[in-house]
């Protein structure tokens, strides 16, 4: 018999609406309702503990909440952690999945989820774990509660959780081979443009992204008295990586005082030099010269030179390969909001 | 131009005193077949031929070519420009033995493009060639020059088989049957105004600078090639050869091109639901100008046929995902509606970017495969060709060592390799009955 966790939120735990949001993690000492049906679902399974949040405490103490989880967890046997349904509210959606990243990442148990398409929480975590498609409010509460229990069932059982639509879970980018029969690609492709051409439905195989693009700042009036910021994914960081960011798949990034330094290079008066921990490229020529990778010693002849205003303090830095775009799109919020304090007008971004 | 085959269906292959074909049984002289094939080129060392049938306890590698026997009815020499003279092709009346192919096997050496076939069990799924019976010519060369080469181009060997595909076909000189088929592009006057005009667009194998190593098209090399209209009958009748260095999942054998299910299709639906208007033959190409270039000759040629839409089809993945992406952008910058054909690069565990570059305009694409899947077989009884050529010599599936894996041939005969090394297994030119699927 597995055993399975159930991660809610307050209000699901009868501990009270929005005004106990702030309510810190805890542990029921009875299953909740939610549990209960989810218990009755599963074949083989039995839910052993409801662990509760508070949604807005989860949300504005992350590390917190996420560590406090991870310890009341800390002496409970169990293989698979569900969290929610969380329907369409957003708040809860963010903790659900949050949660149960970190909960897999300590205890390496599979997780699953369900949300309603308009939960903000589906973009964030539908490529780390099993979002099902949900309904809207708790009036779908037993059947998005049946979906998760089924794809349960089937792994518990070894079996396949199949296709994103055959077992209703938002597509994560997680594509393979499908050797259910189909037709032949060219009676496929002959159907298509059939379809396409004269203006029918056709759903397309290989579904592309929305273009995320973001609209192009405007420029510099004045490069003379603009404040401008060293950022890189190349990894440049102090030779000790005190904030220990990977090598690969990244989810830290670090910012260094330079306002004392004038180069990256050895020598260069920073108590530690400098070298990269990018795993995706030869790294010879940026330890040799961390410069190549964040220009500062150019930067600094442009300062002294007056071509512009001045230097931000600090250099931000992580490392690019194989970092999922959801972590880049988070590391790069976190470090603009720096940018914004610092008063930074533009930012020198260097690849690899 | 009107194409007609007769189709002899072989439901056997056997080894005989005497060359024929009766009751669907084809017969032929072994030693004779070798002498042939050795006196027609002084690089072949060694010949032997084997007979591999759907069923069999039997794995083939390294497989470098497939090829269907062939004969031209009054005409030597089936392939224009390779084997026989540059003469229109596409047109007239043509001999195939349906059910059976040529393949065309190293001895011992592999490279690069080639690729491994089950003939049963869970591998067979992953090549369309497990269900033919299949003649293996398997041969030893003395091209030294690129034994040690990972890209070979494997003239001698590729050459013998299509030398043997027409060796076979005459066999059925003088011969009749009422298995006929036949394809015409029909006259613009009599196409159906109420029906959209589509055209297909096909992109072969020709990104390597030297020759010898690309499709070739009446024999000419496709790397220097600026996208030309065929008629769709031509690629049914040999126009096209394939080449040596393409990933062998999303690689096109000859045998693919000469029976291309989506040229079919197309006549199929020709003056039901389209006009089928014709083909247009474009390639895959280094530079991104030379990319751009070969899709705006496509889009205007297009545009010249009046195509209301266009089936592109690409033989390949990675850097000519950028060829595929292109053309698709700009048949429809053009005003042509556009399908897109094609595999798909998503890694071992199905989380990359599937084609490496995008675009919103590719929104009907048509897709067959991950290169990438990891495929763990067992051992089969019998090995055809040289099972160590897998992990050895660089196919594009295979390796001699990985920290977790191992090699890709094991000692007790089973293998893991990716799909890559599947013969012509991604079957995008429209045999494919796999897709991809969100998991």
């Amino acid at each position: 018999m597995k055993k399975a966790v159930h991660y809610i939120n307050q209000f699901f735990a009868g501990v009270g609406g929005e005004d106990q949001a702030d309510h810190k993690p805890e542990i029921l000492s009875e299953l909740a309702p939610q549990s209960k049906l989810l218990d009755s679902k599963l074949e083989d399974c039995e839910v052993v503990a409801t662990i509760v949040c508070g949604d807005n405490y989860y949300g504005e103490n992350i590390e917190e909440a996420q560590k406090q989880i991870i310890e009341l967890l800390k002496d409970i046997d169990f293989d698979i952690l569900v969290a929610g349904p969380a329907f369409r509210a957003g708040r809860y959606g963010v903790a659900c999945g949050g949660a149960a990243v970190a909960i897999k990442e300590a205890y390496d148990v599979e997780i699953f989820t369900s949300m309603n398409e308009e939960n903000p929480g589906v973009e964030m975590w539908k490529k780390q774990m099993y979002v099902f498609k949900g309904g809207a409010s708790a009036a779908a509460t037993r059947k998005d509660v049946e979906v998760i229990a089924n794809a349960v069932n089937k792994f518990i059982k070894g079996e396949k959780i199949g296709s994103a639509d055959e077992a209703n879970f938002f597509a994560r980018g997680n594509r393979h081979i499908d050797f259910t029969p189909v037709a032949p690609a060219s009676v496929r492709a002959v159907d298509m443009i059939v379809a396409k051409t004269t203006k029918q439905e056709f759903q397309t195989e290989l579904p592309i992204p929305k273009n995320d693009l973001v609209p192009v700042a405007d420029s510099i009036k004045d490069l003379t008295k603009a404040k401008i910021a060293l950022v890189t994914t190349g990894g440049i960081v102090p030779v000790d990586n005190p904030d220990r960011i990977q090598s690969a798949s990244a989810t830290r990034w670090g910012m260094y005082d330079i306002s004392n330094v004038s180069t990256l290079a050895h020598g260069g008066g920073y108590p530690t030099n400098f070298k990269t921990i990018h795993a995706g490229y030869d790294p010879a020529a940026a330890d040799a010269d961390p410069n190549r990778v964040v220009p500062l010693d150019v930067l600094k002849d442009m300062e002294k030179e007056g071509k512009i205003g001045s230097i931000d303090s600090h250099f931000y830095t992580t490392v690019g390969t194989g970092t999922t775009e959801n972590e880049a799109y988070r590391m790069g919020l976190e470090i603009a909001e720096v940018l914004h304090e610092h008063k930074v007008d533009a930012v020198l971004l260097t690849s690899t | 131009m009107k194409l007609q085959f007769k189709n002899f269906i072989v439901k056997d292959v056997v080894f005989g005193n005497d060359d024929s074909f009766k009751d669907g049984i084809l017969t032929f002289n072994k030693e004779n077949a070798i002498k042939f094939l050795m006196d027609a080129d002084e690089h072949l060392v060694s010949v032997n031929l084997e007979i591999a049938k759907p069923g069999d306890d039997t794995r083939i590698v390294p497989v470098k070519d497939a090829v269907e026997p062939r004969m031209r009815v009054g005409d030597e020499g089936y392939f224009p420009g390779v084997t026989g003279d540059v003469k229109k092709c596409g047109d007239g009346v043509v001999h195939a033995l349906k059910g059976m192919s040529v393949l065309g096997v190293g001895q011992t050496w592999g490279s690069f493009g080639d690729g491994l076939i089950d003939m049963s069990g869970e591998g067979a799924k992953y090549s369309y060639f497990s269900e033919l019976i299949n003649v293996c010519i398997v041969a030893e060369t003395d091209e030294e020059n690129e034994r040690h080469e990972q890209q070979k181009k494997n003239t001698a060997i590729r050459m013998a088989t299509l030398r043997f595909a027409e060796y076979l076909g005459k066999i059925t000189e003088g011969l009749d049957t009422d298995n006929v088929e036949v394809y015409e592009l029909k006259d613009k006057k009599d196409r159906n105004p109420d029906l959209p005009n589509i055209v297909l667009v096909t992109q072969s194998q020709s990104q390597l600078e030297e020759a010898g190593y690309n499709a070739l098209l009446y024999g000419w090399d496709m790397n220097n090639f600026l996208p030309t209209v065929l008629n769709p009958t031509e690629m049914l009748d040999g126009a096209y050869v394939s080449g040596s260095f393409m990933p062998c999942s999303s690689s096109w054998s000859t045998y693919d091109t000469m029976n291309a299910p989506i040229v079919k299709e197309l006549f199929e639906r020709d003056g039901k639901e389209i006009n089928f208007v014709g083909h247009i033959a474009s390639n895959l190409n280094v530079s991104l100008e030379q990319k751009e270039r070969s899709a705006l000759f496509v889009a205007r040629l297009a545009n010249m046929l009046e195509a209301d839409g266009a089936i592109v089809a690409e033989e390949g993945y990675g850097n000519p995902d950028a060829d595929f992406i292109a053309c698709i952008d700009a048949l429809e910058d053009a005003g042509v509606d556009t399908v897109g054909l094609t595999n798909e690069c998503t890694g071992r565990d199905g989380l990359s970017q599937p084609l490496v570059t995008l675009s919103e305009k590719a929104n009907a694409i048509v897709t067959c495969g991950n290169v990438s899947e990891l495929i763990e077989l067992p051992a089969m009884s019998k090995v055809i060709g040289n099972l160590e050529s897998l992990a050895r010599d660089g196919l594009s599936g295979g390796w001699a060592d990985d920290d977790k894996l191992g090699s890709s041939v094991r000692e007790d005969g089973s293998i893991i390799f990716e799909n890559n090394s599947s013969f012509c297994g991604d079957q995008v030119l429209g045999w494919s009955k796999k897709k991809m699927n969100e998991f």
